[in-house]
């Protein structure tokens, strides 16, 4: 029971660590890409820069929810989904 | 630190008036299941207060990020301030999910507020511009 439990907290911790870690990179990866080819319409455009800057904030928070369900995802498996689990568990235990 | 630019501080505004009015829906929602108590309500103001201050940190990111010109550079600014934000609200949302003082439902649902608000707004502009195209097309 003891080793079921055990083993339940620790697929827990390391599904969110793996789900924070992975999803945190394409966020990333993805606000760094727009912001440069902003830096590049900007430069080929001076006078657009508001318009532009506008767009890339708001486009910024819509590619960085991917993050934030991720990191959601991570608290509830932290939180939530381990005192689910075990009284699983314990209630197939108990059914045996 | 940056000054924020006029475009920040509309955006800014938009989204933290977004959030305070779902946080309303949310709050009168929780009072009508009979499911309200103080712990919502603190829970759901720590998470209003996180999302709105990573939504100006990100906007006043993009600014400092638009204003240096140079694309590495760029690129290098909004990777370091995204991992930070993340870190940063990832720790403040655990603290908010492990203390009692915060019901754990009212800490994690307005973390979906401010891409809410982001979709309203998609939306009322593609409403705006068709109105103004049917407009446009009408016979005189």
């Amino acid at each position: 029971m003891e080793l079921a439990i055990g083993i339940i907290l620790g697929c827990c911790a390391l599904g969110a660590g793996i789900c924070m870690g992975i999803g945190a990179i394409g966020p990333g990866i993805g606000e760094g890409n727009a912001v440069s080819k902003a830096c590049e319409a900007i430069g080929r455009q001076p006078e657009s820069k508001s318009a532009v800057t506008s767009t890339m904030i708001m486009g910024c928070a819509i590619s960085e929810t991917t993050g934030i369900y991720s990191l959601v995802v991570a608290i509830l498996l932290i939180f939530v989904a381990p005192g689910l689990m075990v009284n699983i568990l314990k209630e197939a235990i108990n059914l045996l | 630190m940056i000054k924020p630019d006029k475009t920040v501080i509309k955006e800014t505004i938009y989204v933290s008036l977004s959030v305070i009015i779902l946080s309303i829906i949310m709050q009168s929602v929780f009072i009508i299941i009979s499911r309200w108590n103080y712990k919502v309500l603190l829970g759901n103001i720590l998470t209003d207060a996180i999302m709105i201050a990573n939504f100006f940190f990100m906007a006043l990111s993009v600014q400092k990020a638009v204003s240096t010109g140079d694309e590495k550079e760029a690129k290098k600014i909004m990777k370091l301030s995204q991992t930070f934000r993340t870190l940063f609200m990832f720790i403040l949302l655990l603290i908010g999910a492990a203390l009692p003082y915060f019901s754990t439902i009212a800490v994690v649902i307005p973390v979906f507020f401010p891409r809410i608000a982001i979709a309203f707004r998609g939306l009322k502009k593609d409403n705006t511009e068709q109105t103004e195209v049917l407009t446009e097309n009408e016979p005189e």
